[in-house]
């Protein structure tokens, strides 16, 4: 079966987001009306409801409950709507249980979650794009839903391939079993779904990002917010851990190994202040 | 060994929770302390089979001058903050220094030649390192490798348990002590 052809038929994958493209490209537009945003987002009743209540949870700090999606983007600002966007639309494809690969019910998100606001707080104290930054974080194992039912029963063989005497990543071994591996088909629903180049190209090449350029710096945000995930503990299945190091991301955003630990501190400080984060069970 | 009493009884266990940056200590034999999901953190279990006390400390990264405000605040984040507190804390339960078993578990590796990200590496050896200095050795260990870790001490007996992400199975890292 061709990439194109395993995409299409994955049941599990979430219907195509299209707002979240649309919102990107209305975020990065100097005079938008909050009415066309709105507009947008209401055209989903669901989603709006369920963006409403998370706004009225207690860790965005609103004073008294609000109704209406306009008022709620005056009170919070349309960046942390956009956020609270992301993270409903995404949240139930990305929380199934991945069996192929050892990840339990609620642990594909929990990681995916923590690895963008990881990439979203290093893009900050970066001066880049923080939203960017935070949607191809929570969107980077996305291509381990449509690979996932490939993966099942293969254990023994990714083990074979991750503890032999020349020890391959995941990713390698993904591509040795599959004939191809999740970042590039993650690359490719991105594509699919109408998302910017950059963030196509930094899922693409999440686990080697000086492929990315022109687009490296993002590559290697997601690659540095995705291992830093992994560190304080939001990683699950078989073998999470057989991940290469790439001391080019490093290089790439001009950041050291303290500048890691620095993050890995902020990340788990972040996750502990956040109410509506649910631990997935271990 | 006479029968278990009621608090040994994993029907009635208590079990408690440490998160990252966490310690507990306890001599409450109805106790299990456990810690989940290490990565690249450390689980540090130590006990005292003669007077049953014991804890556990999930420290993140080895070396707390990075940021001295949160080692204040939090010293178990770091192993050379946590490991200390750790003690203090158990020696105020009666644990003696003398009789202390000690596990360690999680610092889960990528495959980093260069050792750039493997924080893993440096939260052992900082470890290794105090615990030289200290003339303390390790009993039992799971420590490394391509997985994450959740580890488990019961009060009651001193056993520790852990579990290997992806796989259903708890194993038993240590028997624990008869009385």
């Amino acid at each position: 079966m061709t990439m194109d052809q395993l995409i299409n038929s994955v049941k599990s994958l979430p219907p195509a987001p299209k707002i979240l493209p649309q919102l990107l490209e209305l975020l990065n537009k100097d005079d938008v009306h909050v009415e066309r945003i709105v507009d947008l987002i209401a055209l989903d009743p669901a989603l709006t409801a369920k963006v409403i209540q998370r706004c009225n949870s207690t860790s965005f700090g609103m004073s008294q409950p609000v109704s209406d999606l306009s008022v709620a983007m005056a009170c919070l600002g349309f960046n942390e709507i956009y956020r609270i966007v992301t993270t409903v639309i995404l949240e139930s494809s990305l929380g199934k249980a991945q069996n192929g690969y050892g990840i339990g019910e609620g642990q594909l998100w929990e990681h995916s979650l923590v690895a963008a606001f990881s990439s979203r707080m290093l893009a900050k104290d970066l001066g880049m794009d923080e939203n960017i930054a935070f949607t191809a974080g929570l969107l980077h194992d996305i291509g381990k839903l449509v690979l996932n039912g490939s993966m099942e029963g293969k254990l023994d063989q990714i083990l074979e391939q991750t503890e032999g005497p020349e020890p391959k990543s995941l990713l390698e071994a993904e591509r040795e079993l599959l004939g191809m591996d999740h970042s590039e088909v993650g690359g490719r629903v991105l594509e699919k779904w109408k998302f910017p180049t950059a963030m196509v190209s930094a899922v693409r090449f999440h686990h080697a990002p000086s492929d990315a350029r022109p687009d490296e710096q993002l590559a290697a945000l997601v690659y540095t917010g995705d291992l830093v995930a992994h560190m304080i503990g939001y990683c699950h299945g078989h073998q999470s851990f057989a991940v290469r190091g790439r001391a080019d991301a490093l290089e790439i955003l001009e950041i050291t190994t303290t500048d890691i630990e620095l993050l890995s501190l902020k990340t788990a400080t972040l996750v502990s202040e956040t109410s509506w984060f649910n631990p997935a069970t271990p | 060994m006479g029968a278990p009493s009621l608090s040994d009884l994993s029907l009635f266990e208590q079990k408690v929770i440490v998160g990252v940056g966490g310690l507990a200590v306890s001599t409450n034999r109805g106790e299990r302390i456990t810690t989940y999901s290490l990565g690249s953190c450390l689980g540090i279990t130590i006990y005292d089979p003669v007077s049953r006390a014991g804890g556990m400390l999930h420290a993140m990264l080895p070396d707390s001058s990075i940021n001295a405000a949160k080692a204040a605040s939090q010293p178990g984040m770091f192993i050379d903050s946590g490991l200390p507190a750790l003690f203090r804390a158990a020696y105020k339960i009666g644990l003696d220094k003398t009789r202390v078993r000690i596990c360690v578990v999680g610092g889960a590796q990528i495959l980093d030649q260069g050792g750039f990200f493997n924080i893993g590496v440096r939260n052992y050896e900082m470890l290794k390192k105090i615990l030289n200095e200290h003339g303390l050795a390790i009993e039992a260990e799971e420590v490394g490798g391509l997985v994450s870790r959740t580890v488990s001490l019961n009060i009651a007996t001193g056993e520790v348990r852990l579990k290997t992400s992806g796989q259903a199975s708890e194993t038993v890292l240590t028997k624990g002590y008869l009385s």
